[in-house]
């Protein structure tokens, strides 16, 4: 066990898994010299050498189908995307080629290979550092999208992307990349991607929430006594319906919590998916805090992003509901 | 000018053998997609040699990536004609089940890549291929085919940078047939309109030199000429790649979607002195291979051989409904579980 940050963990991941595997080849922008712009490869080329820790040409295109063709032929690529604002040129090779592989050849070939990429806000990055892209990885049938909230979670969840015979958009909360330390194991371990996390029980409501807006919500609601139950997802989609449904039977009550605008977002999908199932156990409608329907400006950032005020504001709405 | 090369001359017969059986294929095909029995059909009259002029270079060891104006390539390889037809007709025994058009093949088990529509958005994939040969060491190249058309996206230009930095096993090869569907690869008067248009001003053979390799153009009526440029790049594309512009005319449509009298007047027609077929014809009568003679009766074999072929793949039963929902992910969703209900 080593007290690590959310970078420092996935690093230890990477590298557990590639001591293991030689078939898994880094490749992106600044990710072998310079170690990552936030320093997750940091030390992984002095390791494993350039034929495995790839400074490609900067074109985030090439590096997805240059990722998916190694995986086509049997090696495992895990391609970086420097910031997930910038995929969108390799969008084609995600949605046609990636997501599509294995259902239109019938599993002729299979992909497994990760694709990480920073996301969201926290380093007031504006327009295009900040973005909280999500959905247009979710509502592409066939890619598996994992986010963690924590470093533990962070490696363990990593590690389990890499064992999939299928693609992974792994989004990495680049708030939480230095946010805090905890306790993590040096050495290789999972952590299930079909499982969401609850990361806290109570009976008054259910908080469904992910990724970048995790610890927020963790935090407002031990500071202000809610006795709310707290489910991390982990995993967007496929996401765990039965871990969901427990909990919605149990509060009866529930909130969500992202930090991705609200229209046509992941919190539309989670609300959709419970009033079909289980209108007759809810005692309140289903109430979301999300970041706002405008693009992530840079000098007002705190002001966009979900805060204490409007967590708790939804909250109290629920409880007197 | 006599045509030399190793090819025996029973080599050369079945060769020619192909690419009679391609253009009668494809004339059938178009038919059949005209009756109803395809919803969709890409022509392919135009590219006889350069098809079995690749099929006849590619080792056992290479891989090759094709696009969807591929057919003839196979057949060449000798890929089994149940699995080309199969998933032509989208049968209950095609490998991919019906799932994708016409010519999108996927063949693992030959080395052959999965074909894709977006134009050239295998390309990147092809060069990833590549440098997986290279890191494992293993023996071969990597060879991609696409159209000219392909040559004005980032993915060809981006696969070309990675291909050059990377020093990768690979060739390029671009089946140029001179037109992306109505526009023409090089500058062409339209006097209809009063316009010079074009896909591209320079050679696209000599875009290889800016990222560091080299590129040749070839005669792509001419499959001995293909069939030696293409061996001869990929035995040396192990120290690096190569593009390969290969000269033809797309005699027919783009696909069963358009009609080329709208945009242009076909200068290359059947039978003509710049059809593949009588190119093929020419040079092997020149080398005394092939007789008039035998011209006939290899029509007329091929003529029966095809037409019982297609009779039986385009009645073949399709894929069952409970097929479609399989196969997305390694481990099935949910929701996909759940949405099996909706099918029956």
């Amino acid at each position: 066990m080593t007290q690590m940050t959310m970078v420092k963990a996935l690093n230890s991941g990477l590298n557990n898994a590639m001591e293991k595997d030689d078939s898994i080849i880094l490749l992106g922008e600044d990710v072998g010299t310079d170690g990552g712009v936030f320093r997750v490869t940091d030390g992984l080329l002095a390791k494993y050498g350039k034929e495995r820790v790839m400074d490609t040409p900067l074109a985030e295109l090439g590096i997805v189908g240059f990722g998916i063709g190694m995986s086509m032929a049997g090696l495992k690529s895990i391609p970086e995307i420097q910031f997930q604002d910038f995929i969108y040129t390799a969008m084609d090779q995600i949605i046609n080629q990636m997501a599509k592989l294995r259902y239109r050849t019938n599993g002729d070939y299979t992909l497994p290979m990760v694709l990480r990429t920073p996301y969201g806000g926290g380093v007031h990055g504006g327009p295009y550092h900040s973005q909280s892209g999500e959905v247009y990885f979710t509502h592409t049938q066939g890619l598996t999208v994992v986010t963690p909230s924590n470093p533990y979670d962070a490696k363990g969840l990593l590690l389990s992307s890499i064992e999939l015979n299928d693609p992974v958009i792994f989004l990495e909360p680049k708030r939480l990349y230095y946010a805090g330390k905890m306790e993590v194991p040096d050495d290789y371990y999972k952590v299930d991607l079909r499982k969401a996390s609850v990361i806290r029980e109570g009976d008054d409501l259910t908080i469904l929430t992910y990724g970048p807006a995790v610890p927020l919500v963790k935090s407002t609601v031990e500071k202000n006594n809610v006795n709310a139950q707290i489910i991390d997802l982990r995993t967007l989609s496929p996401f765990d319906l039965d871990t969901i449904m427990a909990g919605v039977k149990k509060t009866g009550k529930v909130l969500i919590v992202h930090e991705a605008p609200k229209m046509f977002g992941v919190g539309a999908e989670l609300s959709a998916t419970i009033s079909e199932r289980a209108i007759d156990y809810l005692a309140a409608p289903i109430l979301r805090v999300t970041g706002l329907d405008i693009p992530i400006p840079f000098a007002l950032e705190e002001y966009y992003v979900p805060n204490e005020r409007r967590i708790m504001a939804a909250i109290e709405k629920l409880l007197k509901y | 000018m006599i045509e030399e090369t190793d090819i025996s001359k029973e080599g050369l017969l079945t060769a020619y053998k192909n690419i009679v059986m391609e253009r009668l294929f494809d004339k059938k095909m178009l038919n059949a997609s005209r009756q109803g029995f395809l919803p969709f059909y890409i022509p392919l009259m135009g590219h006889e040699a350069i098809h079995i002029g690749l099929g006849m270079a590619i080792r056992e060891e290479d891989f090759f990536y094709p696009y969807y104006r591929d057919f003839g390539v196979l057949l060449q390889m000798g890929i089994p004609m149940d699995t080309i037809l199969s998933q032509v007709f989208a049968t209950a025994t095609d490998n991919e089940i019906g799932r994708d058009m016409p010519d999108h093949f996927s063949l693992k088990k030959y080395n052959i890549g999965a074909v894709i529509t977006p134009v050239a958005g295998h390309l990147t994939s092809a060069t990833g291929i590549a440098y997986a040969k290279k890191y494992r060491k293993q023996n071969g190249s990597v060879i991609t085919t696409f159209g000219d058309g392909a040559t004005s996206t980032p993915d060809f230009h981006v696969a070309m940078n990675f291909a050059g930095v990377y020093n990768l096993p690979m060739v390029f090869f671009v089946e140029n047939n001179q037109f992306a569907i109505s526009v023409p690869t090089y500058p062409t008067e339209d006097k209809a309109f009063n316009q010079t248009y074009e896909e591209t001003k320079g050679a696209i053979y000599k875009k290889a030199e800016a990222y560091g390799f080299n590129g040749v153009r070839i005669d792509g009526t001419n499959f001995i000429e293909v069939y030696r440029e293409t061996r001869k790049a990929l035995e040396n594309a192990e120290s690096g790649p190569l593009l390969i512009e290969a000269m033809t005319y797309r005699m027919g449509p783009h696909s069963t979607a358009d009609d080329p009298n709208k945009y242009r007047t076909t200068t290359v027609v059947e039978g003509g002195e710049k059809d593949p077929v009588t190119v093929s014809q020419k040079i092997l009568k020149d080398m005394a291979i092939l007789t008039d003679k035998d011209i006939d009766d290899i029509n007329k074999d091929m003529e029966e051989t095809t037409s019982q072929l297609i009779d039986k793949y385009e009645k073949a039963p399709k894929p069952d409904k409970s097929t479609m929902m399989g196969n997305l992910y390694e481990q099935e969703p949910w929701y996909i579980s759940e949405e099996r209900g909706d099918i029956q």
